[in-house]
């Protein structure tokens, strides 16, 4: 990640009898960078102060985007659920995501990384054919799969369920994918010292290709928990109980109904909704960037 | 019991071992693609009661101009999120690719970066309220500038471009980063011998850059292609397909079909529609990337 630092110098070094680079060049590239970071910025730095603005004050023209009042008891609105109509079971929201996210990647780990180890280091006759028709799938968009899977839901008796969200989640064949790439990358050598003193396929996956793989195994994490945290259109489907929505479901179907769509009390629930966001991106972000440049998965 | 021997211990091992997703793939998307396909021969009453009728959905297709008015939205959000996202990304990338502090290129990076972990979701919640007509930021300066205010989410012009601004403002940083990691694997002697030459800033981008960059920008242009045609949160949100149809995009229509009407069979048929022209697309720009494309 290093690399771009020593990349550029050779422009300004290399030559050092041409006229010195122009500055200007500088300059234009700080100017469309610093005003690309302002319209980017604005709208968080919005919601935010528009969060700690007085209930009942809505709009201020012209909008501050800092703070200037700090209601933080704003923070605690969405929580408040109030008698009729006005109800919001905001708590529920956040636990139900909470739920439904955490299980969905507890069991691709497993599943992801159990696939990944078998297609990376297990030979078995028809791998490549079942993993190339794995990878075809990928092609395959959310949008066709999921009305018979809500007919098989339906039958089921699981529509309005949260196993109806977590069930189809816990098959990922991109986290399979990426779990065989790092399962390629532990040097044969370990295996076979295992073997030799006994240890079973299970235990070489358990206890030596495991621990290896833990870089893989927190990026996995990482995506799928966000994709799960962010997730929309499949809860739009199969939940419809106030009290089984998730946040991104909740937020955006009963803003209306958050003390009468007061924007403080909302953008305080939006803030909420992106914190543990915020976090994981302040924890491991580069971790992340790598990632996502790497697998090309957009959230 | 007779002793097995090593591989095929192994071999089924190996079988165990990818049995889950096996039987996830099995139950979740490859028997589901094959009934979307059945069931589009089928009419649902509401009841969900099902009598065959044929092709007659598919014939329905070729007819039904809401769906064609959906897919012309929708070409059209893609073109423009596409090339624009891409575009922008790029021109972000370039210019955070030359030397600056360590300290200024991560602050930028991570501004850039934070949208993208943002439901599309919470971002149309926020910028309904920006695009407010009356009272909100965008035309309170519009106003300032003398201009007048511009009714984001009522014309249906202005709103296709509302959406197609707000999801640029989130997926650009995307873009821009990966075109970064593509910008910093090309090796600097590649600029260091056209320079001994004499050529160009112009020259350098045009003929080392871009060529070189090619699989970056052919992997952009696909994977933002697939992820824009499939688009729905934001327009959901922010302005639920209107007015009228004008900024309903299919994956909306398939949505409304199959999960407000009750219309399971057409929306299969129309979301196979989607499954083609995606797959087509898609293998497309592959075959057409074979000739461009420059890998090293």
């Amino acid at each position: 990640m290093q690399a771009p630092v020593e990349l550029r110098p050779a422009t300004a070094t290399a030559r050092p009898r041409r006229r010195k680079p122009v500055k200007w060049r500088d300059v234009a590239s700080y100017t469309v960078l610093t005003i690309a970071a302002i319209l980017v910025l604005m709208p968080l730095l919005w919601m935010f102060s528009q969060a700690l603005q007085p209930i009942g004050e809505g709009f201020r023209l012209p909008p501050s985007w800092l703070p200037t009042r700090w209601n933080w008891d704003n923070f605690l609105k969405p929580f408040q659920a109030r008698e009729g109509q006005y109800s919001v079971p905001f708590a529920l929201f956040f636990g139900n995501s909470l739920k439904i996210a955490s299980l969905t990647t507890i069991g691709q780990l497993i599943t992801c990384s159990m696939a990944g180890y078998a297609f990376a280091r297990l030979r078995f006759p028809g791998r490549e054919i079942i993993f190339m028709t794995l990878l075809a799938a990928l092609m395959v968009p959310g949008q066709v799969t999921i009305i018979p899977i809500y007919l098989m839901m339906a039958d089921l008796g699981l529509v309005n369920t949260h196993e109806s969200l977590i069930l189809p989640g816990l098959v990922n064949i991109f986290g399979v994918f990426l779990m065989r790439q790092f399962f390629k990358q532990v040097p044969q050598e370990l295996f076979d010292a295992a073997r030799v003193d006994g240890a079973g396929q299970f235990r070489c996956f358990l206890q030596i290709a495991l621990p290896l793989v833990g870089p893989g195994l927190a990026t996995l994490a990482i995506i799928t928990f966000n994709a799960s945290w962010n997730g929309f259109f499949a809860a739009l489907i199969f939940l419809t109980d106030d009290n089984l929505m998730t946040l991104p479901q909740g937020i955006a179907l009963l803003t209306g109904r958050m003390s009468g769509g007061d924007p403080s009390v909302v953008m305080a629930a939006v803030v909420w909704a992106i914190l543990p966001v915020l976090f994981v991106f302040i924890v491991a972000q580069r971790w992340i960037i790598e990632a996502l440049t790497r697998s090309g998965l957009k959230g | 019991m007779p002793a097995l021997t090593p591989e095929r211990r192994e071999a089924i091992a190996g079988y165990l071992f990818i049995l889950p997703t096996l039987i996830g793939f099995v139950i979740f998307i490859a028997y589901p693609l094959v009934e979307s396909l059945r069931i589009s021969f089928y009419d649902f009453n509401i009841w969900g009661d099902m009598t065959y009728i044929g092709t007659e959905h598919f014939e329905r297709l070729s007819t039904d101009t809401r769906l064609h008015q959906t897919y012309r939205n929708t070409v059209v959000f893609t073109l423009f999120a596409v090339f624009l996202n891409a575009g922008i990304g790029l021109l972000l990338a370039v210019f955070l690719n030359r030397r600056m502090p360590t300290l200024m290129s991560n602050f930028y990076r991570s501004v850039f970066f934070f949208p993208i972990l943002v439901a599309h979701t919470y971002i149309s919640v926020i910028w309904e309220y920006l695009y407010s007509e009356d009272t909100g930021v965008f035309n309170f300066y519009l106003g300032q500038l003398g201009l007048e205010a511009v009714p984001w989410l009522r014309d249906p012009g202005w709103a296709m471009a509302a959406i197609i601004i707000m999801d640029v403002w989130k997926n650009a940083g995307f873009a821009m980063l990966v075109f970064l990691a593509g910008l910093q694997s090309i090796s600097n002697e590649y600029y260091e011998a056209a320079q001994l030459d004499g050529a160009s800033e112009r020259q350098l981008f045009f003929r080392i850059t871009i060529p070189l960059l090619s699989p970056t920008i052919f992997f952009i242009l696909v994977i933002f292609f697939i992820g824009a045609f499939q688009v729905f949160d934001s327009i959901f949100v922010l302005t639920g397909g209107g007015p009228g149809d004008a900024t309903r995009s299919v994956v909306m229509y398939i949505f409304q079909q199959a999960f407000q009407r009750l219309d399971f069979g057409y929306a299969a048929a129309v979301s196979w529609t989607l499954f083609l022209v995606i797959m087509a697309v898609t293998l497309v720009q592959f075959w057409g990337g074979r000739r461009w494309v420059h890998y090293e």
